[in-house]
């Protein structure tokens, strides 16, 4: 389903940061990774780089067979195809919820007005705020803006989702009710890359977690290998901050 | 200031409105005695004619004749002037009827005389400004929109011709533009248009177009700060949605920044306004234009400059109005 090749990506300013050196991992169809590491060690740059929200250096990026680094990829066409869920949610603030749900199946997918209504309810719905599909975001918790955020990357129908710390940035008795939507997707079968510090989380959904510290992957297993007997010791120095 | 205003008692805060009204009162007085200290008149009813007036029209006889017959209907009389082989019809109000049938008649001789509302040349001028104003706001929209998004674009021919224009625009006076519209630009263009035979365009063109493309460089620096002032995360979270980045601009950033620039675009307009009245020089008779040429026929300069300054008054007041129902139409929720 994804493959990275080889990737880096170095910063420039304001001072020269190497965010990737040669990162390498493949996702499978319905596999759901997460990845976690200590900050700045290149998490939100790796997921950033899978819809060239970050441009990679060097390196091939496939997603679903299609290398999104070449300059003749509709980079928009991709995009469409990869959800992604921000920590700062990034809602619509002049549009209502279930605008923002509809808003780019209409210009994106180009869905009738019927269509993408009937959709981001039945969406709503599944994120558990149907109620609110009239009203602004800023007159929601964070937990519920958090979830419409969900139901708009879901509206495109993508084949993959993205989560950069998407329950970092709520308040702790809002955590629960995003990963319950998130748990919900992947029983369903949903790809799915979460950068997320809620080891619970990891430890319950995930297949493979992969550990990432200053721009390399250092290691990857399954939960039970890496809550149970991480091999690397910077692995094991993090767990043991983390935990 | 704040604090005290809120520890006033109601007596005291009655007072000192009383003493605000004492002031501007007091100002005005001053101001009328000084007046009379020159022997000033003032005669306000002089100023209603130069928005208004009745015209008085003397229709005239262009033949030599004898008036053969006259058809009166309920307002108006048909004169049929009869002369060596030619005729003439005239229409007049019947009850201002000068000449009665078999008179003679000689060219020039008055036959009746009507009088029409006409409109006075303060009102003209006030016209042109107002038209002037919304043209160039309306361009200089449409300019400034332009250059913003050009100097927020990372394609630098884009780029610095935006800069370039902008500080241009901002670095010289608006009345050297001006200048450098009409006889340098005007001259160019009218003169290549008249060896190709064609019409050339008056001032009012020239005019127009030198507070479009000044209005439309501040407007530029307006648009770029209200996008830039929007978080970037609202680009990206509609750029990863598959949007494009005009569909991006279009749908999400421009609608929220349009709120943020709506005041600070009142205020460029009301200048826009005020600058209008630097056109006269360029011989485009504006409400300050005109104003000038009223005062040096009816030598009665104070009515008439108040009455300018209270005019634009009542065009920026309106615009600033309309701006703020705009934002109340924009607010969100
Ligand atoms: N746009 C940017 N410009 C310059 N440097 C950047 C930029 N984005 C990220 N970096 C740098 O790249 C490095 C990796 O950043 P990244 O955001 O990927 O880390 P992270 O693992 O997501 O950290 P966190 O847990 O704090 O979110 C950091 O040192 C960061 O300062
Ligand atoms: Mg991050």
């Amino acid at each position: 389903m994804i493959t990275v090749d080889n990737v880096s990506k170095t910063f420039h300013a304001p001072h020269e940061v190497k965010a990737l050196q040669n990162v390498s991992c493949r996702v499978a169809k319905g596999e759901v990774v997460v990845i976690i590491g200590p900050s700045g060690s290149g998490k939100s740059t790796l997921l950033r780089c899978l819809n060239r929200l970050e441009h990679a250096d060097t390196g091939h990026i496939y997603i679903d067979g299609v290398d999104i680094l070449d300059r003749k990829t509709n980079i928009n066409k991709v995009r469409a195809e990869v959800g992604m869920v921000f920590q700062s949610f990034n809602l619509f603030p002049h549009k209502t919820v279930l605008e923002n749900v509809t808003l780019a199946q209409k210009v994106v997918r180009k869905r009738s007005e019927k269509e993408a209504v009937a959709k981001a309810m039945a969406l709503l719905q599944k994120v558990g705020i149907p109620d609110k599909a009239s009203v602004y975001p800023d007159r929601l918790s964070g937990g519920q803006q958090q979830r419409v955020a969900i139901a708009r990357a879901l509206a495109m129908d993508p084949k993959v989702m993205l989560f950069d710390e998407p329950t970092s940035a709520l308040d702790p008795e809002m955590i629960g009710e995003v990963l319950d939507v998130m748990k919900a997707l992947a029983r369903e079968g949903m790809t799915m890359i979460v950068v997320t510090h809620e080891m619970g989380f990891a430890r319950e959904v995930a297949d493979r977690v992969i550990f990432m510290d200053q721009g390399c992957i250092v290691e990857e297993g399954t939960p039970e290998h890496f809550f149970t007997n991480p091999t690397h010791s910077r692995t094991k120095l993090f767990l043991s901050q983390i935990l | 200031m704040a604090r005290v205003s809120q520890q006033m008692t109601r007596g005291a805060y009655a007072l000192w409105v009383m003493v605000f009204f004492l002031i501007v009162f007091g100002v005005v007085a001053a101001l009328y005695y000084t007046t009379r200290k020159v022997d000033y008149v003032w005669r306000w009813y002089r100023v209603p004619q130069y928005f208004l007036y009745k015209e008085k029209v003397e229709v005239r006889a262009e033949i030599q004749g004898r008036v053969q017959e006259i058809l009166r209907s309920e307002e108006n009389a048909l004169i049929r002037v009869q002369g060596d082989g030619e005729t003439g019809q005239y229409t007049v109000p019947a009850k201002d009827l000068r000449v009665d049938v078999g008179d003679a008649v000689y060219p020039g001789d008055v036959l009746g005389v009507f009088q029409r509302w006409k409109v006075g040349i303060l009102m003209q001028g006030l016209w042109l400004t107002l038209k002037v104003s919304l043209i160039s706001i309306l361009l200089g929209i449409g300019i400034g929109l332009i250059a913003g998004l050009a100097r927020i674009s990372s394609n630098p021919a884009l780029k610095w011709s935006a800069v370039t224009y902008v500080e241009i625009i901002r670095g010289s006076p608006l009345l050297v533009q001006i200048f450098i519209w009409y006889f340098v630009l005007g001259t160019v263009i009218n003169t290549l248009l008249a060896k190709n035979g064609m019409e050339q365009l008056p001032p009012i063109w020239y005019g127009v177009a030198s507070l479009a493309f000044f209005c439309g460089a501040y407007v530029a620096e307006i648009v770029r700060a209200g996008i830039q002032s929007i978080h970037r995360g609202q680009m990206e979270a509609a750029r990863s949605l598959g949007m494009s980045y005009p569909q991006a601009m279009r749908h999400v950033i421009l609608p929220q920044a349009l709120r943020r620039i709506l005041p600070p675009l009142a205020g460029q307009f009301i200048s826009l306004i005020k600058d209008s009245s630097l056109l006269g020089i360029i011989a485009i008779r504006e409400l300050t234009k005109a104003t000038r040429e009223v005062v040096t026929t009816s030598l009665q300069p104070f009515e008439l400059w108040f009455m300018c300054a209270l005019l634009y008054l009542v065009l920026t007041f309106g615009l600033s109005m309309f701006v703020q129902y705009l934002e109340r139409r924009t607010a969100v929720s």
